[in-house]
């Protein structure tokens, strides 16, 4: 089969990006904002007072728009599997087809039904029945986010599925070894929490817009005091979740890992694993193999990656090396694949069965046979084949350790700000510190910002694999025609870009205007029968 | 006899999330790490709020 022209590959990888990247500017806000409203809510529900009614529905009504244009641009994503990744829905759409068919039946209706609860039921339902309402949107956000990071789990370390060469494709053999992959399960708690950081962000920024210009006082003021605390221990737990989702990488994606830390040689090169930098600056270079300008910190590498003193980390040069019998296997295991589907020889099948864990090796030397034909890889041209496919196991090092980096960086920086919003807070404060006032609205975008970077890193850093170790990206690709791809692209931006648009114009108009209907400065502590009162005397 | 089929279901409740609690440690402890950590996300930051409002009882009106 001819390969896909890399042009189309590129651009359906662009476009991917482009959409996914869009998407998930809106999804973090829903994941955390809709468990800050739960905690609103249960405030409500317990104290009885009007103010924290208030809270919830003016923070929902943001949450709302921020939903309604999330879901506008997340359909279309699962559309794209089919029209420009045809290749990788044939081969994993067993397994793949399985968590997003859950997350659209389960989750997406789950959290759309009550959803519709949540805001037109405030006069239909109980006080319990609205908060049990807003705590089950909150799940189905979630459980939303689960399914997909399921999925994606799958493409980052598959498990619970196995290669047919009858069908020639992956199909399911376990469900449970699925869901609950290693992978995403981290993954889930690690985005699910950015996601608590981003609308705790969020909630703090505009509270403390309205607390600089002394409007809606008490209002902003409990706003913040719950957004500060939920965001200071969401903060602390993303920055350590993050670390033990980099150790399981380091474990069953070593390139990902090497690539985040532009780790070139292995780290008891320099004579000691132990005194190896992390580097805190550096200009990766692929070309050259090397970084230039390094700024490192020693002793801090081994311990961050391995959690070990003593434990060699390897470098990309070495895991380049060492992928080299790996190819050559697999273009034993695809010459036997292609021999067992023209006559069913059984010796072909047992000699794939053999080879059949590097299949996806063989895959990458493809492109580099003569023809781009296995068949023809002989013993006098095998070595320059692979010596090519193995620069190919690499992924891009200098987008995945800085998108890595920023993340990072932004991830501590949101730890010092909540800390400082919750103690200011907690010793009413705030108004005597503009200074942290102002950082907190100018940091609303930031989390968003984090977790864009914290997608790129776990995604190029998948690279050269869109199923790793199975299916190189650029077998997985539709072949379609330049023109279709480049139309399709640009028709995107420009429909997303306006969606963006719409979001940050509603949501600046909505913010300024305040909550408005029902809430007045004097009368905060009047209540209504809270769920817990003491009974009459 | 209500109050005691009260106190039954909710020890049955309590024996029900115990062995979820095992089971989903054993299985998914990230997954289970997550409902633990959601709900003591929640519960503090409601905590904060009705901290805020016993500060501002005793007439302090600085914030």
């Amino acid at each position: 089969m001819p390969l896909i022209d890399p042009s189309v590959v590129d651009l359906s990888r662009l476009q991917f990006a482009l959409t996914a990247l869009y998407h998930f500017l809106f999804v973090p806000l829903t994941l955390g904002m809709t468990f800050l409203l739960a905690a609103m809510e249960t405030v409500y529900v317990i104290t009885g007072k009007q103010i924290y009614k208030d809270m919830t529905q003016f923070w929902g009504k943001l949450f709302a728009i921020n939903f309604a244009i999330g879901v506008a641009t997340g359909l279309t994503m699962e559309f794209e599997f089919g029209t420009n990744w045809s290749m990788y829905s044939h081969f994993v759409g067993d397994v793949f087809g399985t968590p997003l068919a859950i997350e659209g039946l389960m989750a997406f209706f789950m959290e759309s039904t009550f959803i519709g609860l949540m805001f037109f039921g405030w006069d239909r339902l109980s006080k319990p029945g609205h908060l049990a309402v807003t705590y089950l949107t909150a799940l189905g956000s979630n459980l939303s986010a689960l399914w997909i990071l399921i999925a994606n789990g799958f493409m980052q370390n598959p498990q619970g599925a196995s290669f047919n060469p009858d069908t020639m494709r992956m199909e399911f053999n376990s469900f449970l070894k699925l869901v609950f992959s290693q992978d995403a399960q981290a993954k889930f708690v690690h985005t699910s929490i950015a996601g608590f950081v981003t609308g705790a962000l969020f909630v703090m920024g505009i509270s403390a817009f309205y607390i600089l210009r002394k409007q809606h006082r008490e209002f902003a003021a409990r706003s913040f005091r719950m957004a500060a605390l939920f965001g200071v221990i969401s903060s602390l737990a993303v920055v350590t979740l993050g670390d033990a989702l980099g150790r399981l990488d380091y474990l069953v994606q070593p390139t990902k890992i090497a690539a985040i830390e532009g780790l070139w040689q292995d780290s008891a090169a320099g004579g000691s694993a132990a005194s190896a930098p992390w580097l805190l600056f550096a200009l990766p270079d692929q070309a050259t193999q090397s970084n230039r300008a390094e700024i490192g910190i020693p002793y801090v590498l081994g311990p961050l990656v391995a959690h070990s003193f003593n434990t060699n980390i390897p470098g990309l040069i070495t895991l380049e090396k060492e992928a080299g019998p790996r190819i050559e296997k697999g273009i034993t295991a695809l010459t036997a694949l292609k021999a067992y589907g023209q006559d069913h020889d059984a010796s072909a099948l047992s000699t794939f069965k053999a080879n059949e864990k590097d299949m996806g090796y063989g895959f990458l030397a493809q492109r580099y046979a003569p023809d781009q034909d296995l068949n023809l890889i002989t013993p006098a041209n095998q070595s320059e084949v692979i010596a090519k496919a193995e620069k190919d196991t690499i992924p891009n090092v200098f987008v995945t350790f800085w998108s890595f980096r920023i993340m990072m960086f932004l991830g501590f920086y949101f730890v010092a700000l909540f800390a400082f919003a919750a103690y200011f807070s907690l010793k009413n404060q705030l108004e005597r510190n503009r200074w942290l006032l102002k950082l907190s609205m100018w940091s609303i975008p930031l989390p968003i910002l984090a977790c864009e970077f914290g997608w790129i890193t776990a995604e190029a850093g998948r690279q050269p694999w869109s199923v790793f170790g199975y299916l190189p990206t650029f077998q997985a690709a539709s072949s379609h025609g330049l023109g279709y791809m480049v139309f399709s692209l640009i028709g995107f931006a420009l429909l997303y870009s306006a969606f963006i648009a719409a979001e940050l114009y509603l949501m600046f108009k909505f913010a300024r205007l305040g909550p408005q209907p029902h809430h007045k400065e004097a009368p905060e502590a009047a209540a209504t029968a809270p769920m817990f009162a003491a009974p009459a005397e | 006899m209500g109050k005691l089929f009260t106190f039954v279901g909710l020890g049955m409740v309590l024996v029900l999330a115990l062995v979820l609690a095992v089971v989903a440690g054993d299985y998914g402890p990230w997954y289970f790490a997550w409902m633990v950590g959601t709900v003591m996300i929640v519960l503090i930051a409601g905590c904060g709020a009705v901290l805020f409002d016993s500060q501002h009882e005793k007439g302090k009106g600085e914030i």
